[in-house]
């Protein structure tokens, strides 16, 4: 008896894994043609086995999605800044997509060295902050290190003159989080958020807190944490009135599709479970008004919540989008 | 009736002198402030200058794909304008006058609930253990930047795009962004 328990046990065992690697094959995102295909890592400098495990993923999910380039949420390359370091800590994980052609755009953390922003692949132009359009989207990577008033007005006057129908910030440190650890940036939001929602920001991506979050929209504004795509502070995230869905068990990062007025997100883990994924809608500018987009989480058959429900709640916390 | 008027008199230029006064005296403080401003800001710019003319002496950094190219450019500078301001001693650019001026504008960002976020800001990344840091020492490259509140920056006077203000445990350092060289500091500077 006890021999047939167990081997009704590990032929459960055996099930779960199957259904969870089919499950990590899914792909929750339309592949629609002439999209803008990107994938979001963010706090991955660590040059450690977990950050070589995560790019792999993204290097396989990328034979399935084929994303153009990488944002980068700052700490791309923990501790020292050796020439060795680049090396072990960028190069070799992510050989396979430099290799390809895939291009890195960087934001500076608060482990980053002003002078990656010489280095080419970071793609910064030896600019602390700066902007760059792919088709519909405009890209604005901040240095949230220093906000000083000079790149605020670089900021402004960026906005302003952006004809994009996407506009997508992305810096380092976090304006909305439930992160136990560090929580919001309750002194750059004050400062940044009036921006945005003036002129219509959709997006915002940070890291710095070692786990994923999507936020509630705030004030018309979507904010993503994925700072976990090296680092990770397992059970660092505490559910607040702010997570609508949140990953903190394992490493993480993301991919992104934007296609004329959707942009499709699925999160993945660092063992290609898919903890998160979603489609926001932007609605049509009104003269004079800022666009504001409309979520719809699990897009494609894959809503977070089943996520606890696929692998069994405990191997995953997944907080599920309550919109 | 003479003293009368003499009485009258002497109190309408009193009351003038009070009316009048607090504005000469604010006029004052406004010009030495300006003065102090200009100290620091000449002496910023005084040290750019140098720098430049240190950095042309190298060959020029691109943006490049050889990390060691950076590192190597970086150390160089370093070198360079440590070897010029051999001398260089801490005050040169924050003068006491400046600095009794940065103090007064840190304690204003850092006091009363208004002050919290930025006191939050600061708050240690992580466990990395507090240093001192001296005029013409190398920042390390494994010490986290602490975020320099933009609730201050935007009190302090700005500087050129080669120069940064970072703190550093109690420290505001004043760093150079390329040589990663402390150039100048006010110790104790954060309440």
């Amino acid at each position: 008896m006890p021999a047939m328990r167990r081997s009704a046990f590990f032929s459960c065992v055996a099930l779960a894994a199957i259904s969870v690697s089919l499950y990590a094959q899914e792909l929750a995102l339309p592949l629609k043609p002439d999209s803008v295909r990107f994938a979001v890592i963010g706090d991955m400098g660590t040059g450690e086995k977990p950050q070589y495990e995560v790019a792999e993923q993204i290097i396989a999910c990328r034979r399935k999605f084929p994303f153009e380039f990488v944002i980068m949420l700052g700490d791309n390359i923990y501790g020292g800044h050796d020439p060795i370091d680049y090396q072990n800590k960028f190069e070799l994980p992510y050989k396979p997509l430099l290799d390809a052609g895939v291009k890195f755009y960087a934001v500076l953390g608060n482990h980053d060295t002003p002078n990656e922003r010489f280095y080419k692949s970071f793609n910064m132009n030896g600019q602390k902050y700066y902007t760059y359009k792919k088709s519909n989207v405009r890209f604005l990577a901040l240095d949230s290190n220093y906000m000083d008033p000079q790149q605020l007005s670089w900021l402004e006057k960026e906005l302003q003159n952006s004809g994009s129908d996407w506009r997508i910030c992305y810096f380092h440190h976090p304006l909305y989080s439930s992160g136990a650890f560090h929580g919001s940036s309750t002194e750059l939001r004050p400062l940044l958020e009036p921006l945005f929602v003036k002129y219509g920001v959709q997006v915002v991506f940070a890291g710095h807190e070692h786990v994923y979050e999507r936020v509630k929209p705030q004030n018309g504004t979507y904010y993503f944490t994925e700072g976990a795509s090296g680092s990770l502070r397992k059970g660092n995230l505490s559910k607040t009135d702010l997570t609508a869905a949140g990953y903190d068990q394992d490493r993480s990062f993301m991919l992104v599709e934007i296609a004329g007025d959707e942009l499709y997100f699925q999160t993945i883990s660092r063992v290609g479970l898919t903890v998160d994924s979603g489609v926001i809608r932007r609605v049509a500018k009104i003269a004079g008004a800022a666009s504001w987009p409309t979520v719809r989480p699990g897009h494609g058959g894959l809503p977070g919540r089943t996520v606890a429900k696929a692998i069994g709640v405990g191997l995953t916390r997944a907080l599920t989008a309550t919109e | 009736m003479k003293r009368r008027i003499r009485v009258t008199r002497l109190l309408l230029w009193l009351s003038l002198f009070a009316f009048v006064a607090p504005g000469f005296a604010g006029q004052a403080r406004d010009s030495e402030e300006a003065r102090d401003l200009k100290t620091f800001t000449d002496r910023v710019q005084a040290y750019v200058k140098m720098q430049k003319n240190l950095e042309a002496s190298l060959p020029t950094l691109k943006p490049t794909k050889d990390a060691a190219q950076i590192v190597e450019h970086q150390h160089a500078l370093a070198r360079k304008i440590a070897d010029a301001r051999r001398g260089a001693r801490q005050g040169d650019i924050f003068t006491h006058e400046v600095t009794e001026r940065f103090r007064k504008i840190i304690r204003k960002a850092f006091q009363g609930p208004e002050g919290r976020p930025a006191r939050k800001t600061i708050l240690p990344d992580s466990a990395f253990k507090a240093i001192v840091l001296h005029v013409n020492d190398v920042v390390p490259e494994d010490m986290p930047l602490t975020t320099t509140p933009p609730t201050l920056l935007r009190r302090l006077p700005e500087l050129p795009q080669e120069l940064v203000y970072r703190i550093v445990g109690h420290d505001l350092t004043l760093q150079d962004t390329k040589a990663r060289l402390i150039v100048d500091l006010i110790p104790n500077a954060i309440p």
